[in-house]
């Protein structure tokens, strides 16, 4: 049942996040890129969750911490013109796949 | 590890993340809706070029607006040469002019002749048109017509065989001058005891003066040519 606690959390989130003031254009970059890494460490948490692997610690420092380097790398990238949140996109994307692609193999494994 | 904290911090992170999708969201779609989210280095570009390509043309005004006043300069040199040749040829005769003025009509005498009185009396004579039309120049006439025809500088008024030829164009009774000038000025200047008018009543000419509020005069129309005078500089 924990599915339905993750959706339900997800969903108390858009909700209080929508009524939330809305932020400079500026940020809206640094915003998606901070937005996928905690993707990548909300299915990587799950991931281990189902893998009985799960380290709290772990999972937090990292939530916390890549999420404000992916968002401060961008930063960085565009101070030197290098568009570095590019790299942060294709790692998160292809670290979400991976995720997903493991919980799916867990589940159909499960079920 | 399927313990109670980590559901706790996994539904935290959920939270979270699910916060940052929300604002995320309405901030995009605010912008998207307010503003076509074009790339800010290509704004930026783009606004360079716009200011680059405004502070060309803004130069380009300057020089335009010089050349302009230039040509306006040159226009209003044009003008009032335009103008001062238009007074010339007013004057002149060359050119039309119309405006208020007095009107002169002179007819031979309707009555039959008398027996004592001199039958080349009563003919208008051409120098009593001559006259008349210096007696006008001389109470400020500005432009005259004898018969339609304008005086001009070189203007004859002779007699030539049994008519008068003003403008080497014959000219028959009724004699009709017409002067444009200051109307009352004209008709006192005309009309002066003594004058050459009051003389003509006398002669048994029929002479008619009155003031016209608009007369209007066709330039002279011939031809008008220096051949042996030269400027004089």
């Amino acid at each position: 049942m924990y599915w339905i606690g993750i959706v339900l959390c997800v969903a108390l989130g858009v909700i209080f996040g929508s009524k939330l003031p809305i932020m400079s254009y500026v940020l809206t970059k640094y915003m998606s890129i901070a937005v996928l890494a905690a993707l990548d460490s909300v299915f990587g948490g799950i991931r281990a969750y189902l893998e009985d692997s799960f380290d709290n610690l772990v999972f937090m420092t990292g939530f916390v911490v890549n999420t404000l380097l992916a968002a401060g790398l961008a930063y960085l990238g565009d101070l030197l013109r290098v568009e570095l949140y590019l790299a942060a996109v294709v790692v998160f994307g292809v670290r979400i796949f991976q995720n997903l692609a493991i919980i799916r193999r867990y589940l159909l494994k499960k079920y | 590890m399927r313990n109670k904290g980590a559901q706790l911090s996994l539904a935290l992170v959920c939270l979270i993340v699910g916060t940052m999708f929300g604002i995320q969201y309405k901030t995009t779609s605010f912008y998207k809706a307010s503003l076509v989210p074009a790339r800010i280095e290509d704004l930026t570009a783009q606004l360079n070029g716009v200011t680059g390509e405004r502070d060309n043309l803004s130069q380009k005004v300057a020089s335009l607006n010089q050349q302009l006043e230039d040509i306006r300069n040159s226009d209003k040199e044009m003008a009032n040469l335009q103008k001062e040749l238009q007074l010339d040829n007013m004057v002149g005769g060359l050119y039309p002019v119309e405006g208020p003025g007095v009107s002169i009509t002179m007819s031979e005498s309707s009555s039959s002749l008398q027996t004592n009185e001199n039958a080349n009396g009563s003919i208008v004579n051409v120098l009593d048109i001559l006259r008349l039309v210096n007696e006008l120049r001389a109470s400020g006439a500005e432009a005259i017509t004898v018969n339609d025809q304008r005086i001009t500088a070189m203007s004859e008024i002779h007699w030539s065989g049994s008519m008068i030829v003003v403008n080497q164009n014959r000219i028959a009774p009724p004699f009709h001058i017409q002067a444009i000038g200051d109307p009352s000025m004209l008709e006192s200047g005309m009309s002066l005891k003594g004058g050459y008018l009051e003389t003509l009543k006398f002669t048994g000419v029929q002479v008619e003066m009155k003031k016209v509020e608009k007369i209007k005069m066709a330039a002279y129309n011939g031809s008008t040519k220096m051949t042996f005078g030269k400027a004089v500089n």
